[in-house]
């Protein structure tokens, strides 16, 4: 033992290292320099650019002014387009909530590999471009495209379902499905199987079952997803650019017009600022709505 | 608290010459609560010590600080006379193993044994030769290629032990590392650890909460109790000589009465006097192990000097395979006693009256402080 | 009927519901086939010629090696910025991990199209709209926070008992970094990779606002052509990309079937 001992290096080590405090900081700093330059620098800017003057033709005046964000509420346009980015999202979350409640339940219910088969066919729209699946609801509910079609073949007035609200809410509403069904599956792991027989031999029929045990116990589930959904719904950009056709005006369309179009990115800055304040008003509401609950 | 003193003390001021491991006041504070207060400890060359405690003791924090994993908050760790608690764990040492094993999953059995060899840079031929004898020092030659997940627990174990070993370290350490086997199979590994400990000569401390485990393999057993020692001394003095209450009760089934010592070798509980080994005074807790009483047909006779004696009535009999356990009312308070069952025959029923006698040297009395 | 049973005309209902869930997609592969001019469904005839014209469009050609070539880097860097990070918050533990850990994934909240402006208005005076470097670290904005999540979450599952045998066993902390951390965190990378490369070639608004017109990636190019005509060349292109996203998920599939193997 004590040769063993005595073949090692003698205790001590050569101290050219940076020490514990230098090494953390060496090893963060690529990912700090990347949060710093593409985040929150930018994000920061942002909200300066908020209180800038926009001049014409896309120029900017670096002074202090409220002028975006009290022409936001001055100008009827933009007053109608934030209510209605509102009411849409809105409506979006809750049609949402509405087809994915039942796929949600099913697929809580199910196991094994027919679970994990579900799971997987729920998931893998998430990985298929916002793009791509636009553009298959484009052909779906084009004036040509086979709803409408049918609907037409059935004698009824052919309704028009692109260009307009109703196309962007259908799309939206099929694209944020995961979400919304991966969320309230987290949601029902309180979901106890027995307490559903509880119920049952209590008396209660499947439908009270449902309003009465169901349907309270996954009230958790079902906010987290409604705040997940109506989030994405406001900031959403693709879908309503692709199937509103530009006759849709939503806030992030606008953000995009405003920044890329006119040039104006006072108010673009403005816009975006209204959106994070949206967040976080949906935010509030989440949490309260978890308290009263709890 | 005198006596413990005095017993901790003695030991480590004899073999504090030839210690091989020494810890000097070893103290690990988290905020404003010890894990470890002040700990002093000499372990000498070639002996097994066991850190003995129920869980949050400080047995653990004691062995990872000994091992480098933990730095401490005040005292030394000196090992063979160098004052080693500064150095990092990959320049100590020591080979540790874990309650869990921690063998590296994505190695083979081999490669788990070798890679402290390699860390050394043992020339090829050499990691080889060492690992195969290490290997098989623990019966496992056959299973070298073998992924940690493809074998049992006790095997699991066993590599653990052969890749702590093979670097020959300065002294082994174990943290707990039977509690994840089967009965069984934690009785031979028992022998197999100690067996292996003795024929290389290694120094070792032992961590448990085991206390069958630190009276069985070790030449020194060290009870700790929220941070502090409570006694250090050999398995015999510890079971025979407990330093306090917390070590009678913690090594070994006691049971317990109060009672008040008239300093000329009786003490008062209740209506009884019970003769004792001691001429303390005051007032006092005093045990007896259950196994040393022995339950009697119901008599008058008074007892002779070396013997304690009182009555009572049974409450209930518990059936434990080859041990019988009667809990024995005696004016309120229970007593239980341990007889050996044979074949099932001769049981007493509940309400018999009956008669408790054991020897005063049996009877161990410790001093309360009001 | 027993609790936790779906009935039938339930179970119609939600077949029916994943039927609209997965209409879009299964939508693209016929209408990839189709013989007409413009998109309809169902097309009246069927052919080749829109993955014919595929190879003969060359924006779209070089739009898919540039994304190709950005996926590719974004997640070599992701990987080599998160990992680091993810050890020094998971196991250097200290007060400000937490904090750092929160602000390092906070661009997750943030929705891209704002994201993509504050990004747009400060490369706009940078002068790094239209470069390829400047999208890689507009990519590395979102793609390093999924990273992070991923590594950090695999190691925080990660017993430090392995790295410390390691360490007393004589193995200095960058050996056992890269002998026993590094293998035993393989599962984590290969899903942390896959999730960054998918980021990264998915990745529409805010690149949409970083390209120039020398310089596009195939879902910006994609958006540009739904957007100005609608013909079944995104279709086309469609399936390629689903089959591309297939093969991602298949290969992270095995390759971390076969790490769990390793790791238990």
């Amino acid at each position: 033992m004590s040769t063993a001992a005595a073949a090692h290096p003698p205790y001590s080590m050569p101290r050219v290292t940076l020490g514990r405090a230098g090494t953390a900081t060496l090893l963060l700093l690529p990912i700090a320099l990347v949060n710093a330059m593409g985040f929150i620098v930018p994000v920061l800017n942002l909200l300066r650019m908020s209180f800038y003057e926009a001049l014409a033709g896309g120029g900017i005046r670096e002074t202090f002014t409220l002028a975006s964000w009290s022409g936001l509420f001055r100008d009827a346009f933009y007053v109608d387009l934030i209510v209605n980015s509102i009411v849409v999202s809105l409506s979006i979350t809750f049609a949402t909530l509405l087809v994915s409640y039942p796929i949600a339940l099913y697929l809580h219910r199910s196991s094994g590999r027919w679970r994990t088969f579900l799971t997987v066919l729920v998931i893998s729209p998430l990985l298929t471009s916002a793009v791509v699946r636009t553009y298959g609801w484009i052909a779906l509910l084009a004036d040509q495209g086979p709803i409408v079609g049918s609907i037409a073949a059935l004698g009824f007035t052919p309704p028009r379902l692109m260009f307009n609200t109703t196309g962007v809410v259908i799309g939206l509403t099929e694209i944020l499905m995961p979400y919304m069904i991966l969320s309230l599956l987290a949601g029902f792991g309180r979901l106890d199987p027995r307490v559903e027989e509880a119920a049952m031999t209590l008396g209660a029929r499947p439908s009270q079952t449902f309003w009465r045990v169901i349907l309270p116990l996954t009230v958790p589930g079902i906010a987290l997803g409604c705040l997940l959904c109506f989030v994405l719904a406001v900031s959403s950009f693709i879908t309503p650019k692709l199937l509103g056709g530009g006759r849709v005006f939503l806030l992030a369309t606008e953000i995009y017009d405003q920044a890329i179009v006119t040039l104006n990115w006072p108010l673009a800055a403005t816009l975006s600022m209204l959106v994070l304040i949206i967040f976080g008003a949906a935010l509030a509401v989440y949490a309260r709505v978890l308290r009263v609950i709890e | 608290m005198m006596q413990h003193k005095n017993l901790s003390a003695a030991p480590s001021a004899s073999t504090e010459s030839n210690a091989h491991l020494r810890l000097d006041g070893l103290t690990k504070r988290y905020g404003e609560s010890f894990a470890v207060a002040s700990l002093d400890l000499a372990v000498p060359k070639g002996e097994l010590v066991a850190l003995l405690g129920p869980s949050g003791c400080g047995k653990t924090t004691t062995l990872r600080m000994v091992a480098g994993l933990i730095t401490p908050s005040e005292g030394r760790i000196v090992v063979g006379g160098n004052d080693i608690t500064a150095m990092p764990p990959y320049q100590r040492d020591m080979g540790l193993v874990f309650q869990s094993y921690a063998l590296f999953p994505h190695m083979s059995v081999a490669k788990n044994v070798a890679f402290g060899l390699e860390m050394r840079k043992v020339p090829k031929t050499e990691i080889a030769t060492r690992v195969k004898d290490a290997l098989a020092m623990v019966r496992l030659e056959t299973l070298a290629e073998r992924k940690p997940r493809e074998l049992s627990g006790g095997q699991q174990q066993r590599v653990a032990l052969a890749r702590a070993l093979v670097i020959q370290p300065s002294i082994l350490l174990l943290d707990e590392p039977l509690s994840n086997l089967d009965a069984k199979l934690r009785d031979e590994m028992r022998n197999e650890i100690r067996d292996i400990q003795q024929n290389l000569g290694i120094t070792a401390v032992f961590v448990t909460h085991d206390q069958v485990e630190a009276l069985s393999m070790c030449d020194k057993v060290v009870v700790m109790k929220a941070g502090k020692l409570e006694q250090i001394g050999t398995p015999v003095e510890v079971y025979e000589q407990p330093a306090s209450p917390f070590v009678a009760s913690f090594v070994g089934r006691t049971n317990r009465l109060e009672g008040m010592a008239k300093g000329d070798g009786t003490i008062q509980v209740g209506t009884i006097a019970l003769k004792v080994p001691t001429r303390t005074r005051g007032p006092v807790d005093i045990m007896m192990r259950p196994h040393r009483i022995r339950l009697l047909e119901a008599t008058r006779d008074p007892a002779d000097d070396s013997t304690n004696q009182i009555h009572g009535t049974i409450k209930r009999v518990t059936f434990v395979g080859d041990l019988l356990q009667y809990h024995v009312d005696v004016e309120g308070s229970e007593i239980i006693v341990e007889a050996a069952s044979d074949h099932g025959r001769g049981i007493r029923n509940v309400g018999m009256p009956v008669t408790l006698s054991w020897r005063v040297e049996d009877t161990m009395v410790f001093g309360r402080s009001a | 009927m027993e609790a936790g049973q779906t009935s039938v005309p339930m179970k119609i209902v939600v077949f029916i519901l994943f039927l609209f869930l997965l209409a879009p997609v299964l939508l693209v592969i016929p209408i990839s086939f189709s013989g007409e001019q413009i998109l309809t469904f169902p097309p009246a005839s069927w052919s080749f010629r829109w993955y014919v014209a595929l190879t003969q469009n060359s924006a779209m050609i070089s739009a898919f090696w540039t994304s190709l070539l950005l996926g590719t880097i974004v997640t070599v860097l992701s990987l080599l910025a998160a990992i680091p990070a993810a050890y020094v918050i998971v196991r250097m533990r200290t007060k400000g991990s937490e904090f750092l850990y929160n602000l390092f994934t906070a661009p997750l909240l943030l929705p891209t199209i704002v994201l993509g402006l504050a990004i747009l208005i400060v490369f706009a005076s940078a002068g790094f709209l239209g470069s390829f470097w400047g999208l890689v670290i507009g990519h590395l904005v979102i793609t390093l926070p999924y990273a992070l999540r991923v590594l950090a979450t695999t190691l925080g599952n990660i017993s430090l008992a392995c790295e410390e045998a390691a360490s007393t066993l004589g193995g200095r902390p960058f050996t056992v970094f890269r002998r026993v951390t590094l293998p035993m965190m393989a599962p984590g990378i290969v899903a942390a990779t896959a999730l960054c490369f998918l980021v990264s070639f998915d990745e529409v608004v805010i690149t949409l606002f970083l390209t120039g017109p020398r310089l596009t990636t195939l879902p910006v190019e994609l958006f540009h052509h739904v957007e100005s005509r609608a013909d079944p060349l995104v279709a086309s292109v469609s399936v390629l990309l689903i089959l591309l996203t297939l093969a991602v998920v298949m290969v992270v599939d095995r390759s971390v079937g076969l790490s769990k193997t390793f790791v238990k």
